[in-house]
This record gives structure tokens, C-alpha cells and sequence, in this order.
């Protein structure tokens, strides 16, 4: 059982840290299509608001029906690999949205959802689905909600900094992204391949 | 507390918060305006004859000076090296420049240069609204001013320049996103044949050279004018300028030497071609390390 709160963990810690990172990257994909005001920072953060309820709701509800990691993980395969490939498809959304729509707000918001929408919606659904899976398994545990909601926040506030103090400066952010994708990948298939599920029926 | 004093302290709130944007506080005399916009904090402060906007908190950042008795004449040293670019395109007739400030540039065109169709962008109104109520800025006919992002509005206009003057500066320096090889290509697109692009910049941080390298890689010829008063600099790029900077004395002194009091032969003294910078990044919009390189000191 040890083992699988490690990955409940890993799991907490890496995306609470890459979706921070991704709304701090997200600032250098918006800025050249539609400027460096204030407005981009409002399309950033309230669109990510957005996701994140999206996969509240999202998570709460299938934990409840399918409370299983396995589940959870392949949501997360496909997260990844969208991140992947965003620095492949983020310039022609955005030229075509900047194109189409010439207030910057509407088009910063736009194409912050087409880019953002399914893979942090899908992050977001990792603390309530972990919080729905121990709780499904009816055993006294020092995972309460809070502490997965504080492993979590601890992930987003390295993923912030680093991204924001160290990564931008020292390399592109198209491979930071893709780097960040393969991250999450490589964390979704480790979740996979431990069976964990087996792990908590024991 | 009772409901009714709740519902006070919110109304109360909400008072001040519109008292705070109607009310520009004067700190002290010397400060005429101070406020808020949704890019920058402005102040315009006077100190004798001159007045200035500022950007940010930091005082000495000062935007735009104006000489209230003289408005043509250059404060600032990079403004007049600004217009010794025009040595390299005498005959310009369709400018566009990035970042209104004051409005000294543009008064500059107005006063001495009223043959020239110059179009202005700008991407904050309250900028505008401050530069014709505190700068005496005017728009004669022949002049246009447009409010938008510099880069979005080379993007979405296809009109063509014969110089492009970039200004544009937000309360730290050049907005990162008008920096990168990607937004120079565009620049240089909205060029008309022979067109040149005029960069104002400072030259004690290695952004400086990031992005004399980034105007290398993008036009064939890159000049720099180096402030001999101050850390300005300035750089005029092109692919096919009509002057080196061997014959700008010569190109000056045909000119008149002079626009308004703007000394073209002194301003001339101060091009060089811009030296290979070695190890210094190219700057694009996928890699942009702006900020770190700003703070970097040379």
C-alpha cells in the first residue's frame, strides 16, 4: 500500500507542478499574436480557472463511478501527449484566431482554450480523483483531501518558480513544453505499469 | 457586525475605489499628474522648463521630456539620434513609428517635417490622453495615430513604410514580444524598397547585444549610433541602405545639417557599423530570455 501513496505522490506533485508551469508558458505562446498587456494575463488565468473546474467536476464524478488509478492514468496519457504536441500546433491556432478576431481579448481567450482546454482540464481532475479513490477505499488515512490538496499546491509553487526563474531563461519554450509532455508521459506509463489498482484491493 | 454596517464598510469600499480613479493624487507640486492605466503607473512630474512622463515607480525612468519654451528641441539624446536615421532615407515620405510617450517625436514632425505622412502607434489611450493634455501633442493633417499593439498593428495593416521608428517602451524596456527575429521579419516586410528600421535601445545590458545579433540575422546591413551623453543607443537596419556611415557627414550637410534643432552633422559623428556580436543569442519568439538578459550588465 506504501507504494501506492508514493504514486499518488508523483502523481500530485508532477501535475499540480506542470499545469502551473504551463500558465507561466503560456504568456511567451500568447504575447507575440496578441501583445504583452494585461489583457493576455486575464485570458491566461481565467481560462485555466475554466479547466480547473471542468476537471473538478470532472474528477469528483469519475472517482465516484470508477474509482480506479488505471483509469485516472490513461485520462493522463492523453494529457500528455496533447502537451506534446502543443509547440506542433500553437502557432497556426493562433495566427488563425489573431486572423479572425481582431479584439485581443476574445482571441488571447479563444485561443487559450483551443491550446489549454483538454490537457489542464484533465489535470485537474488528478486531486479530486485521488481524494475520491481514498475515500472509496474506506481506510483511516493521513492522505486527507487537504493534505492531497497541499501536495499538490506544494507542486504548483516549484512549478511556478522554476519555470518563471530559471527554465524560461535557459531554453526555448517549445522544448520546455515538450520536455514537460514527456515528463507526464513517462509518469502516466510508470502509474500504468505498477498496477496499482491490485495494489489497493490487497 | 450587523448587516447594516456590513452593507456601509462594502459601500464605503466601493467609494474609495472610485475616488481613486478619478482623483489623480498630486504628491506634491512638481508632480501634475499620477495614475494608473492598464499597462503602466504614470506620472508626469515638472522640474523647471521641463516636463516629463514617467513609467513604473522608479523616478529616473523617464519616458519623454519635453522643453515647455522649446518643444522641438531634443532632451533626450537618443531623440535626436533618431532622426540622424534619416540620413540613411532622405527622402522618406511614409513614416510609422512605435510608442508615443510625450509626443516629442511626432511635434518634431509637425513643426519641421510637415511633408511627411507620419502614422503613429500607440497601445495605451491613456497615453494619448496625457501627451495632448500635458505635452501639447496635436495631430496636424498628415499625421495619424492609431491605438494598438506595435506588432499587432504591423500584422493586421499592410501598408508599407519607408522607416520604421521603434520607441516602444513599457515600465522596464522594450516589451519582449518587439524584440524577437519573428517581429523584425515582420518589420521588415511593411518595408518599401531601400526602407530602413530605426531601433531605440540601451547599450550597458547583454540584451543589447542579443539584439543587435537578432538585427543581423534578419536585414543585410546593421548600424549603431552610440550616445555620447548618455547609455543610449540606436540602430538602423536594412537591406539596402542609400548611405555608409563613412558618407553621413556628406549626407548630413546636404540635408542642411539640420532639422529644426536637431544637429544632423553632430548626430552623424556618432554611426558606426555594428560589430559581429559573438555568443550572443538571437532572439526568437520561441527563445526569449529578454528579462535575464536585461538584468545582466555588461
Amino acid at each position: 500500500m506504501q507504494i501506492v501513496y508514493a504514486v499518488f505522490m508523483l502523481l500530485l506533485v508532477t501535475f499540480g507542478a506542470v499545469v502551473m508551469s504551463l500558465e507561466i508558458l503560456s504568456s511567451n505562446l500568447m504575447s507575440p499574436y496578441f501583445g504583452g498587456s494585461i489583457y493576455i494575463w486575464g485570458s491566461i488565468i481565467s481560462s485555466f480557472m475554466v479547466h480547473f473546474s471542468v476537471g473538478y467536476v470532472l474528477g469528483g464524478y469519475l472517482s465516484l463511478r470508477l474509482p480506479r488509478l488505471s483509469v485516472l492514468a490513461a485520462f493522463l496519457v492523453v494529457c500528455s501527449l496533447w502537451v506534446i504536441l502543443i509547440p506542433a500546433f500553437y502557432r497556426p491556432v493562433c495566427e488563425l484566431v489573431a486572423d479572425r478576431i481582431d479584439d485581443v481579448r476574445l482571441g488571447s481567450l479563444v485561443a487559450m482554450n483551443l491550446i489549454f482546454f483538454v490537457p489542464v482540464s484533465i489535470m485537474a481532475m488528478v486531486s479530486p480523483y485521488i481524494i475520491g479513490i481514498t475515500t472509496a477505499g474506506r481506510r483511516p488515512s493521513w492522505l486527507t483531501a487537504g493534505m492531497v490538496l497541499f501536495i499538490s499546491t506544494v507542486g504548483s509553487f516549484s512549478g511556478t518558480n522554476v519555470t518563471a526563474f530559471f527554465l524560461i531563461s535557459l531554453f526555448p519554450v517549445s522544448r520546455i513544453i515538450t520536455g514537460l509532455g514527456m515528463i507526464c508521459l513517462a509518469v502516466s506509463l510508470f502509474t500504468l505499469a505498477l498496477r496499482p489498482d491490485r495494489r489497493i484491493e490487497k | 457586525m450587523g448587516a447594516g454596517s456590513a452593507i456601509a464598510l462594502v459601500f464605503l469600499t466601493s467609494l474609495h475605489l472610485f475616488a481613486a480613479t478619478t482623483a489623480p493624487a498630486a504628491t506634491d507640486d512638481r508632480t501634475l499628474y499620477e495614475g494608473d492605466s492598464i499597462y503602466h503607473h504614470i506620472t508626469i512630474r515638472q522640474e523647471g522648463g521641463e516636463r516629463c512622463m514617467i513609467f513604473g515607480r522608479q523616478r529616473d525612468l523617464r519616458q519623454t521630456c519635453i522643453d515647455l519654451a522649446k518643444p522641438d528641441a531634443s532632451v533626450f539624446e537618443y531623440t535626436s539620434m533618431m532622426f540622424a536615421g534619416f540620413l540613411f532615407r532622405p527622402d522618406a515620405k511614409k513614416i510609422c513609428l512605435i510608442g508615443l510617450g510625450g509626443g516629442y517625436i511626432p511635434t518634431v514632425f509637425r513643426m519641421h517635417l510637415p511633408q511627411v505622412q507620419l502614422r503613429t502607434v500607440e497601445v495605451d489611450p491613456l497615453v494619448e490622453k496625457l501627451a495632448k493634455q500635458y505635452f501639447r501633442f496635436a495631430l496636424p493633417s498628415g499625421q495619424t495615430l492609431s491605438i494598438d499593439d506595435g506588432r499587432q498593428f504591423l500584422k493586421k495593416s499592410r501598408e508599407r513604410y519607408d522607416q520604421i521608428w521603434l520607441d516602444a517602451f513599457n515600465s522596464d524596456y522594450v516589451p519582449a514580444h518587439m524584440t524577437t527575429k519573428e517581429f523584425l521579419q515582420l518589420a521588415k516586410s511593411r518595408l518599401n524598397e531601400g526602407g530602413i528600421v530605426i531601433q531605440n535601445l540601451f547599450g550597458d545590458n547583454k540584451l543589447y547585444d542579443a539584439q543587435i545579433a537578432t538585427f543581423q540575422a534578419v536585414f543585410a546591413r546593421v548600424f549603431v549610433f552610440g550616445g555620447q551623453k548618455s547609455g543610449s543607443c540606436i540602430i538602423v537596419a536594412s537591406d539596402r541602405p542609400a548611405c555608409e556611415p563613412a558618407a553621413l557627414r556628406k549626407q548630413a550637410e546636404k540635408a542642411g545639417g539640420k532639422i529644426g534643432r536637431i544637429d544632423l552633422i553632430a548626430e552623424a559623428g556618432k554611426c558606426r557599423v555594428a560589430p559581429v556580436r559573438k555568443n550572443a543569442p538571437i532572439l526568437t519568439d520561441d527563445f526569449n530570455p529578454a528579462n535575464l538578459l536585461l538584468m545582466q550588465k555588461k
